[in-house]
């Protein structure tokens, strides 16, 4: 009985210890896996030409030849929904068509006054063509601003009664016939009695259309680079045809009840119209306008990005990061085992010792956002000013309050390695003359090697992805790389951070956001592997091998 | 689950005493006539035998009234007793009777554990041991030390026993090489090694290993050699060899022994101590304590009435 129940005993035991391993494993996959997946799209994503475009110009990557064969290409597929648009929206804003009628009548009238001149025709003539000139003008600017389609179609039959004239004939005011014929199209298939509700939508397909295919040719460039190019990754392009070809709209459910999103195809909105045939055609084209290819964008990790993370990559970031985090630790490290060999060598066993050790214990505790504000008051603000060095944060600041915070984790790590250390090594030393500074650097630190390296594998995983302490000490979300450590950083924790809170930003470019995070965590894995692999071969070597 | 682990460390205790009850009966005891073949043994030896009658040129340790507090509990008490150069002086004993305790008081080992106090007298060539003058660096050169358990650094077999030397300023390669050659030849491990100088010296064996660290300690070049049961974590091969090389270095050297062993006692000492509970309560020649003990508690300890 009592040989079953421990048999028993002894498999639960394995069962539950197995099962809880295989749960870490899961929920590691889990938490790890998407943030991994979704971190690559920063890296192997398909790109555009536009994003193609981008590389060239901003880093001369690329065969020139090819990308402009391809530009062409795309220009071509994109000029007729570029045409399509124009068209319709010289329709809606009849403006720029008034002004143009008002420019043609007084061309005309310089037209008259030089023939006049010239004795071509008389002043009688003259001013009688001018009369029938000024006649259609009126009409044609009639037709323009009104919005019932009868009287424009009275005004524009009234302007095309005078096309066979002969007296006009070979004069500039035939145009007016040529912009009567084209408007008399338009009035047909656009419903002018829409023309203000078209307007406003207009304006949000020419947004769309421009973040899309960026500037249309001839268009002068945008100052800011984010303007200058279109949808860079064919999933950003995707997103936007989603908003080119639906309308979204909140309606109200009536009072007191919560708004509902309401999607409406843009094709169903402009019905009837010529626009209504752009959305099914960019819908087509997108692939032949973008030309999207599968591109490994490696340099992602040493890019500098343009302001906003619009494109670009995250290399300033890494730079950062991994300044500040072993800058930290060459901070933290000296102090930290110099600290615990105090502790476990030196001081014994007093109430005084046992006070410094809860100290530290408690320090461990507390939040970074504490240390933050400390480094901001006493490194930032005192000792800074007090070395003469530059206001304002900077990576050494940044530094010595990662340092301040991962003390506390590796003094406790050290402390347990030395006291680890076998006291006959101790004592071999001491037996053969060495003094207590000479064992310790000589004896006992290389033997409390591997366990010091793993306080420090624990201490370079906290300081890398620590976000508080660095807020106020050293971080920036946007600026220049840093020349010297006096100056601010850009760091990957800061940098997701920072896109997190910024609200368009984040809905923008979520892959900057995921690529940062993984770059992070690849970070620290590697940086930690590296510790690892130090610790094995100390190990190693301290077992005799 | 509790219930079932309380079971098995019963289990695992009731092992225990069984294990040490075989082993028990398996330890010789030890009787007056065979400690007499031994001495015979002993004497067959001429020049060993000799040298004790002739090394009367004056005490190395000197202990006159030595008392060693752990707090207010007394280690040793009240020990007398000197010690001569060029031979092995052997200390015997039960567990906790304060063998290791004087010898680890001899080159103040003892300082490393905390509240511990001297008094009366302990004196190494002349000079007072606690004296708080004493360059500690130098008593521990002078005075080396091997341990129970084999204990070299985890280092290569060159820079265990450079280790001393280094430590005294030697940085000429060369002649930190030939210090090196000459301990290790002293220890009796040179044949052994010397091709694989830079390798671990966790990589030897137990028994090369204690070697080793003898020898670490000879290139310090010390006068006494101080032992703690060196052989107690080797087997009696090992062991066999360990006092080869001990009745080679006594020769050189001043060496005091503690071991539990008192076949090995009779074996490689000229002198034996029997401490008891603190107290010393017999020293003289080998010969003499094992044939012929003074005191009634020696003669049940040798034959193994008790201990």
């Amino acid at each position: 009985m009592r040989t079953r129940l421990r048999q028993f005993g002894d498999r639960t035991f394995t069962t539950v210890s197995g099962l809880s391993v295989l749960l870490l494993t899961g929920a590691l996959v889990v938490i790890l896996g998407p943030l991994f997946w979704r971190g690559a799209g920063a890296v192997v994503f398909r790109g555009t030409v536009e994003f193609r475009r981008m590389q060239y110009d901003m880093h001369g990557r690329g065969n020139k030849e090819t990308l402009n064969a391809e530009s062409d290409q795309a220009a071509h597929v994109r000029k007729d929904a570029y045409d399509l648009l124009e068209s319709f929206a010289a329709g809606i804003d009849t403006t720029g068509l008034q002004k143009e009628a008002r420019r043609i009548y007084r061309q005309f009238k310089t037209q008259l006054r030089n023939k006049v001149e010239n004795i071509a025709i008389t002043p009688e003539e003259a001013s009688l063509l001018k009369s029938v000139g000024k006649k259609l003008r009126n009409h044609l600017l009639e037709a323009y601003e009104t919005t019932k389609p009868d009287e424009a179609k009275q005004s524009l039959d009234f302007v095309l009664k005078h096309a066979g004239d002969e007296n006009l004939a070979g004069s500039v005011a035939g145009q007016f016939f040529d912009m009567a014929r084209q408007y008399l199209q338009i009035v047909i298939t656009v419903d002018l009695t829409r023309r203000e509700e078209y307007g406003e939508t207009l304006n949000e397909v020419q947004e769309i259309i421009r973040e899309l295919l960026g500037p249309r040719p001839g268009e002068p460039l945008p100052e800011l680079s984010q303007f200058q190019y279109g949808a860079t990754r064919w999933d950003r392009a995707q997103l936007l045809l989603d908003r080119l070809v639906w309308n979204e709209e909140w309606v109200e459910q009536g009072s007191g009840k919560s708004l509902k999103k309401v999607r409406t195809k843009r094709a169903e909105q402009f019905a009837g119209t010529e626009l209504a045939g752009l959305f099914p055609m960019v819908e087509q084209n997108l692939e032949k306008m973008l030309c999207p290819q599968r591109t490994f964008y490696w340099q992602y990790f040493i890019d500098d990005s343009t302001p906003g993370h619009f494109f670009g990559g995250v290399g300033p970031e890494i730079l950062g990061t991994l300044l500040l985090t072993l800058l930290s630790m060459v901070f933290a490290v000296p102090l930290g085992v110099t600290a615990a060999g105090y502790l476990v060598e030196c001081a014994g066993d007093s109430r005084f010792v046992r006070v410094i050790r809860t100290c530290i214990n408690t320090l461990a505790g507390v939040p970074s956002v504490v240390f933050g504000l400390f480094g901001l008051a006493f490194f930032v603000l005192y000792l800074q000013p007090k070395l003469g060095l530059p206001k304002g944060s900077s990576i050494l600041a940044g530094a010595m309050t990662l340092a301040a915070l991962v003390l506390p984790v590796l003094i406790r790590a050290s402390e347990e390695a030395i006291r680890a250390v076998p006291r006959s090594y101790k004592e071999a030393s001491l037996a053969l003359g060495a003094g207590k500074f000479r064992t310790f650097v000589t004896v006992t630190l290389p033997a409390a090697a591997p366990g010091i390296l793993t306080g420090i594998i624990l201490s370079i995983s906290r300081a890398a992805g620590e976000t508080a302490p660095i807020l106020f000490t050293a971080a920036v979300a946007l600026g220049p790389i840093p020349e010297t450590l006096t100056q601010p950083t850009r760091t990957l924790s800061y940098g997701s951070y920072d896109i997190a809170v910024g609200d368009r930003i984040a809905a923008l470019v979520p892959h900057q956001q995921y690529g940062m995070v993984m770059t992070l965590i690849a970070l620290v894995l590697v940086l930690n592997l590296a510790a690892i692999i130090i610790r094995r071969r100390l190990e190693a070597k301290l077992r005799g091998q | 689950m509790i219930a079932d682990c309380g079971l098995r460390i019963a289990d695992l205790e009731t092992d225990k005493r069984r294990k040490n009850m075989m082993e028990l009966k398996q330890t010789p005891v030890v009787d007056v006539t065979e400690m007499k073949q031994l001495h015979e043994f002993h004497s067959a030896l001429p020049e060993q035998a000799e040298r004790v009658e002739t090394n009367t040129s004056g005490p190395v340790i000197v202990s006159d009234g030595f008392c060693l507090y752990y707090g207010s509990k007394a280690g040793v008490k009240d020990i007398t007793m000197d010690i001569y150069p060029r031979a092995v002086t052997a200390i015997i004993g039960p567990s906790g009777c304060g063998k290791s305790t004087f010898l680890r008081s001899i080159n103040r080992m003892n300082d490393l554990i905390p509240h511990t106090r001297a008094a009366g007298k302990l004196a190494v060539n002349g000079q007072d041991v606690y004296d708080k003058r004493v360059n500690l660096v130098n008593l521990r050169q002078q005075v080396g030390m091997v341990f129970q358990r084999p204990n070299p650094f985890p280092k290569s077999i060159y820079d265990n026993v450079a280790y001393g030397p280094r430590l005294q300023g030697i940085r000429k390669r060369s002649r930190l090489d030939e210090i090196v050659e000459k301990c290790l030849h002293d220890a009796a491990l040179w044949e052994e090694a010397k091709d694989e100088l830079k390798k671990s010296a966790l990589a030897l064996s137990g028994g090369q290993q204690q070697r080793l660290c003898i020898a670490r300690t000879l290139a310090t070049g010390p006068r006494v050699l101080l032992m703690d049961e060196p052989c107690s974590a080797l087997d009696p091969i090992a062991t066999g060899r360990i006092e080869e090389l001990i009745r080679k270095l006594k020769t050189d050297y001043t060496i005091v022994i503690v071991t539990h062993n008192m076949q090995q006692a009779a074996r490689v000492s000229d002198r034996t101590a029997f401490f008891c509970l603190g107290d010393l309560i017999e020293y003289g020649l080998t010969r003499d304590v094992f044939t012929n003990p003074q005191s009634k508690q020696t003669e049940d300890y040798i034959t193994g009435r008790f201990g």
